[in-house]
């Protein structure tokens, strides 16, 4: 049995944020004002961040994971796909894995389709695709109107994978991306093409929609109590519609970890990064100080039953992960670990057994943590947090999903 | 008073109907009868008194289906000529406010034949360089979680007011009505959230193709479609009239209830 697949996720945050931001800006996201760029400060910040991502690389992490953010302080990746093309130049064993793209903001879906098809080429066939919706934010960034953006995004995608198995040229009829010829240069070194990661906040439809596709799901949450297990449940009763056999392998969640040697020392180390990252990266977003632009009536993306449901559980004004007021409160939420490698071990394992996910896409640096914090943190995690991770999933996995052992162990060996 | 429900086009489509009298077909904004009430408010009521008032709820609103072809205002125009048809109402008094404004505009200088008065109630739909319509979805997204008074300013005649307390309180509302103003921002970022912003840039140019009577009423401290409309809409109509009621902002039918009610029933009368 294969055993869990450990990914660095790396964000890119803007770290050069004045003392007072919290005060006197409403949102980190959209309009947070882009005169906050401090030219000076910010040279060579991609290359500090790509350089993390290669460390993780040489760790031995299973894959490096990047993902699409406009006009935020958040996610410096407009265009992850430019950091993709680094990562295949300097990184040799590791996924590039893109989560995602966000299609209802391109123009063409066709360029995504190359795009991709370059990065899977020029990397050796390590790239994982993942295809965004977009959530709130970025319907205000590029005026995607929010009920039209599912229809165009289940479109877009299955013009790309055709793109990829489909000789050209052919004409796509539409509706949304109607396109006279289609036959894009390169194709994708993998065969049939690169695996597909389709990220959701739970929503029976895009269960179905990645479901029926053979595409892998990926939870967008930060938060992982009894929900993460229930996702992982609905996901497997969905492809089992489908006559697909749940694995652990077709489900990835986010988790952020910061290890040091101590418990202690591990808090005194990362605070600064995390509180950081939780008051100012997650204003706007996860936050509901300020204006929280990731979902209701201003961008009405969720059908209306979803919206019900939604209400009948959500207080207003209730606290979310960037509110949280102290470590007590933080370690509730099961989002970020911080602690000793045995700390985080022991909490990584309880969530894979209770989540059953054979993915996880880790999160080790946070808003404006120093570099060398951060590669601390991956060492210390890779050395000894990661075999013993390894270890023990595999015997979970074992023992919870005996019928995948052959299946699984044809992949191919990393 | 009467509800159904009818079928357009296989779709159905939810209606109240109210009072006697000229037929006038009216169509609701967002906090309005279908945009946040479920049933007829004050204004409709009093323009019932001398009016047969037919109010439908726009597509996806209240219990009217949605219509996954319709995207685009043309589609809406399409839709209501299909409801027009439906209800028997060859031709007939138009009325509209907010975004339902626009919807009568853009009925009127396409069909001006089937259209004996129009009534727009701060409506949206035009294109006035300098004068932006404000960006009512960003306010949709309250401060820290349950303030609204950026939504309310835009609204009502200031962030605070009495009225706009009691219609959008700082707190989670009764589901359903949360749901018809969801609702209802999901029915007016199909058509307006991406540019053009709740308008057409063309219909200020098409307005003289309606030479009927227009009426104009517009909020003094309206503060969501900028008073420049007003008189492009009224300038640009040959036969038309503006009204600026005191007091209020966009919604002058909650604002100012009998006042705008009687204006559009005198209207109609003579």
């Amino acid at each position: 049995m294969h055993p869990v697949k450990l990914f660095c996720w790396h964000f890119m945050s803007y770290p050069y944020l004045p003392e007072d931001f919290d005060e006197k800006y409403e949102s980190g996201w959209v309009t947070v004002p882009n005169s906050l760029w401090d030219r000076e400060q910010a040279k060579g910040l991609y290359q500090e961040y790509i350089d993390q991502l290669v460390y993780a690389d040489e760790l031995g992490f299973d894959g490096m994971v990047l993902n699409e953010h406009h006009q935020n302080i958040y996610g410096l990746m407009p265009s992850p796909n430019m950091i993709a093309a680094a990562l295949s130049q300097r990184t040799k064993n590791g996924k590039i894995v893109v989560l995602g793209n966000i299609l209802p903001l391109q123009m063409n879906p066709l360029r995504v389709a190359e795009e991709y098809a370059m990065i899977d080429c020029m990397s050796g066939g390590r790239l994982i695709a993942g295809f965004a919706v977009g959530g709130g934010p970025e319907a205000f960034n590029y005026d995607v109107p929010s009920p039209q953006a599912r229809r165009q995004f289940w479109e877009a995608i299955d013009l790309i994978v055709r793109t990829w198995t489909e000789d050209g040229p052919f004409e796509h009829e539409g509706p949304e991306y109607p396109l006279r010829y289609v036959n894009a240069w390169p194709r994708p070194e993998q065969t049939p093409h690169p695996p597909v990661w389709v990220p959701g906040a739970r929503s029976r439809e895009t269960m179905e929609n990645a479901a029926k596709r053979g595409y892998s799901y990926f939870l967008s949450s930060r938060s992982h109590g009894d929900q993460t297990r229930k996702a992982a449940q609905a996901f497997a009763a969905t492809m089992a519609k489908y006559d697909r056999t749940y694995s652990p392998f077709d489900f990835g969640i986010l988790l952020s970890v910061y290890v040091s040697e101590t418990d202690e020392q591990a808090k005194i180390e990362s605070q600064e990064g995390i509180w950081y990252f939780l008051r100012n990266c997650l204003k706007g977003h996860l936050r509901t100080k300020g204006r929280t632009l990731t979902y209701g009536p201003g961008v009405p993306s969720a059908s209306p039953d979803s919206w019900r449901g939604f209400l009948e559980q959500w207080q207003f004004g209730a606290s979310q992960l960037g509110d949280t007021q102290d470590w007590e409160e933080l370690d509730q939420r099961a989002s970020i670990i911080v602690g000793s490698p045995e700390t985080v071990r022991d909490k990584l394992l309880a969530v894979v057994e209770r989540a059953q996910t054979g993915n996880l896409l880790i999160q080790f640096h946070f808003g404006n943590m120093k570099d060398e914090l951060a590669r601390k943190s991956m060492r210390l995690f890779a050395e000894q947090v990661a075999p013993a991770l390894r270890a023990e999933s595999a015997d979970i996995f074992a023992r919870d999903f005996p019928a995948m052992a052959d299946t699984i162990e044809m992949e191919p060996a990393k | 008073m009467t509800t159904k429900s009818i079928s357009v086009a296989g779709n159905s489509v939810w209606v109240e109907e109210l009072g006697d009298g000229p037929p006038v077909l009216y169509l609701h904004g967002i906090l309005d009868l279908h945009g946040i009430e479920a049933e007829p408010m004050a204004f409709h009521r009093h323009l019932a008194e001398s009016c047969r008032v037919i109010a439908p709820a726009h597509p996806g609103c209240a219990e009217t289906g949605e219509d996954e072809t319709i995207t685009t205002i043309d589609d809406v125009v399409f839709h209501y000529l299909r409801v027009m048809d439906a209800l028997d109402l060859d031709t007939c008094v138009l009325a509209g406010s907010n975004i339902g404004g626009w919807i009568a505009a853009e009925i009127a200088v396409r069909h001006p034949e089937r259209i004996e008065k129009l009534a727009l109630i701060g409506p949206t739909g035009l294109f006035v360089s300098g004068h932006p319509i404000a960006d009512i979805f960003w306010y949709a997204q309250p401060d820290d979680g349950v303030r609204y008074d950026g939504l309310r300013n835009l609204l009502f005649a200031g962030p605070r007011t009495e009225i706009g307390l009691s219609m959008i309180p700082d707190a989670k509302d009764e589901i359903d009505r949360e749901m018809l103003k969801y609702k209802a921002f999901r029915f007016a970022s199909l058509i307006g959230f991406r540019p053009p912003y709740l308008y057409n840039p063309k219909l200020h140019i098409r307005l003289d193709r309606y030479t009927g009577p227009a009426a104009i009423l517009w909020g003094e401290h309206d503060s969501l479609v900028p008073r420049a409309h007003a008189d492009t809409y009224s300038d640009r109509f040959p036969n038309s009239r503006l009204e600026v009621l005191p007091n209020c902002g966009n919604s002058l039918i909650v604002e100012s209830p009998e006042r705008t009610a009687e204006l559009i029933s005198s209207f109609i009368a003579n």
